[in-house]
C-alpha cells in the first residue's frame, strides 16, 4: 500500500511530503534531457547544476514558469521520476495533493492533475499555495481572526487573508524571484555590457540583493562575457545598482500586498495590526523585503520559521487529515 | 412465482433504491455542520503539531545551499 503524498510543485523547487514520514524530497524543479533522443539525463539538483553549462545536445529546463506547466510532457516525466524516487511504482498508487498558485486557470489545473495521474497517482487533488502556506506556517486559521500570508515563490507572489479555514481575500501576481534574477541579468547587460547566466544572476541576488537598504552592504564582483569583444570580463556591482535593477519587480509585489489588504473586511483588517502578516517562500528571503512591505503598509511583517517548507508542510497536514480536510481542495465545496 | 410478481418486486426495489439515493443526495444540515467542525478541528494547533514535528530535509542538504531559493 502506497503512502499518500503532498507535492509542492514550485517553479524553482519541488518538495514532497510523505504521509507519516515528513519531507522526503527537496530538489530544484529542473530536468536535463538529451535533445536528440529525448532521454532524461538528470533531474533535480544534478540537472540544476547543468543549467547554462551544457553541450549542444543536452538541454536543462524548468518545465514550470509562473507556477504553471509550460511543457506538459516534460512535467509529467519529471513528476513520474520524482514519484519513483520516493517509492511509487506501478503497483503502489498513492493519493496525491499538489500545491498550485491560486491564480491558475482551469486548463492549467487539469494539466497538473492529469500529469500527476499519468505519472502514477491514484487520485490527484489541488490546494492553493497560500492556504497550504498558512497551515504550514502554523497560523491560527481555525479561529475567526484575520491571518495574512504572503507567499513569494519563483514565479508567483500571492497574498491571502484567511479566517476559519477559508480564503477571505486573495491577490496574486505572476511575478517572483525568477523575475528578480531576470531583472539583474538585464541590468548588467544594459549598463555594464556583459552577459551573465541565470545562475550568476541568482548568486548576485543572494549575495548583495535587497529590497531596502540594509546594514553591512557589500559590493560584488561579477564575471560574464563582454558583449562587444566576446571576451570574459569582470565588473563591480553595488547593492544600490541591484536595488535599482529589481525595483519594478519589488514594487509589483508590494503593490499586490496593498491590494489584498484593501480587499480585506474591516473586522479582519484590524487583526493584522496586532498579529502582523507572515512572509513565506524563497522570494521572501530577499534582504529588506519584509522591512519594505512593513514600511509601505504600516503593518508588521514576520518571517515564517519554515519559509521554504511551509507550503509542503501545509499540504502534508492535509494529507495526514485527508477526510476532514478534503473540503479545502480547489473546486471542492467551501 | 409469476413474471408479474417478479416484475413488481423489481419495480419496488428500484423505487426504494431511488428514494434512498435521493435522500442521501439532499444531505442533512447536520452533516454540513459536522463536516465544518471536523475541518476546523483538523486545523487546530494540536492537530498540526504532529505534522510540524515531522519536518525534516530529504537528505540533509537544503536547496538553499545551491542558491536556488525560490519556490
Amino acid at each position: 500500500m502506497a503512502r499518500d503524498l503532498a507535492i509542492d510543485l514550485g517553479t524553482a523547487n519541488t518538495l514532497v511530503y510523505m504521509k507519516g514520514r515528513g519531507i522526503v524530497l527537496n530538489e530544484p524543479s529542473v530536468i536535463a534531457l538529451n535533445r536528440q533522443t529525448g532521454e532524461v539525463l538528470a533531474t533535480g539538483r544534478e540537472a540544476w547544476q547543468m543549467i547554462g553549462r551544457t553541450p549542444g545536445y543536452i538541454v536543462a529546463v524548468r518545465p514550470l514558469r509562473g507556477g504553471a506547466i509550460t511543457d506538459f510532457e516534460i512535467t509529467e516525466r519529471m513528476i513520474r521520476l520524482l514519484l519513483q524516487r520516493v517509492g511509487v511504482s506501478r503497483f503502489t498508487r498513492p493519493k496525491v495533493v499538489i500545491c498550485v498558485p491560486s491564480a491558475i486557470t482551469e486548463v492549467e489545473r487539469r494539466a497538473v492533475t492529469d500529469a500527476a495521474r499519468r505519472a502514477g497517482a491514484a487520485d490527484a487533488n489541488l490546494i492553493e499555495q497560500p492556504m497550504a502556506a498558512a497551515i504550514g506556517a502554523d497560523l491560527p486559521i481555525d479561529e475567526p481572526v484575520g491571518n495574512m500570508v504572503i507567499d513569494i515563490g519563483g514565479g508567483t507572489s500571492e497574498t491571502a487573508v484567511i479566517s476559519l479555514g477559508g480564503i477571505v481575500a486573495l491577490e496574486a501576481v505572476r511575478v517572483g524571484s525568477f523575475d528578480i534574477d531576470a531583472a539583474i541579468q538585464n541590468y548588467v547587460r544594459r549598463e555594464h555590457g556583459i552577459a551573465i547566466g541565470e545562475r550568476t544572476a541568482e548568486e548576485i541576488k543572494v549575495a548583495i540583493g535587497s529590497a531596502d537598504p540594509t546594514p553591512d552592504e557589500n559590493q560584488a564582483e561579477v564575471r560574464g562575457r563582454d558583449l562587444m569583444t566576446g571576451l570574459p570580463k569582470t565588473v563591480i556591482l553595488t547593492p544600490e545598482e541591484v536595488r535599482y535593477a529589481i525595483e519594478d519587480v519589488v514594487s509589483s509585489i508590494v503593490a499586490s500586498v496593498i491590494r489584498c489588504l484593501s480587499k480585506a473586511p474591516p473586522e479582519l483588517s484590524q487583526d493584522f495590526l496586532v498579529r502582523g502578516m507572515y512572509l513565506v517562500g524563497g522570494g521572501g528571503l530577499l534582504r529588506g523585503l519584509a522591512e519594505r512591505i512593513e514600511r509601505e503598509t504600516e503593518v508588521p511583517v514576520k518571517m515564517s520559521n519554515v519559509p521554504l517548507e511551509a507550503v509542503v508542510l501545509g499540504a502534508g497536514h492535509v494529507i495526514e487529515h485527508y477526510e476532514a480536510l478534503k473540503g479545502m481542495f480547489m473546486g471542492a465545496r467551501r | 412465482m409469476t413474471p408479474l410478481v417478479v416484475g413488481a418486486i423489481v419495480v419496488l426495489l428500484s423505487l426504494a433504491a431511488f428514494f434512498v439515493i435521493a435522500a442521501r443526495r439532499r444531505g442533512h444540515p447536520s452533516d454540513d455542520i459536522d463536516s465544518f467542525r471536523r475541518q476546523i478541528d483538523a486545523l487546530s494547533p494540536e492537530a498540526r503539531r504532529q505534522t510540524s514535528e515531522r519536518m525534516k530535509p530529504s537528505d540533509g542538504r537544503s536547496t538553499d545551499e545551491d542558491g536556488a531559493n525560490g519556490t
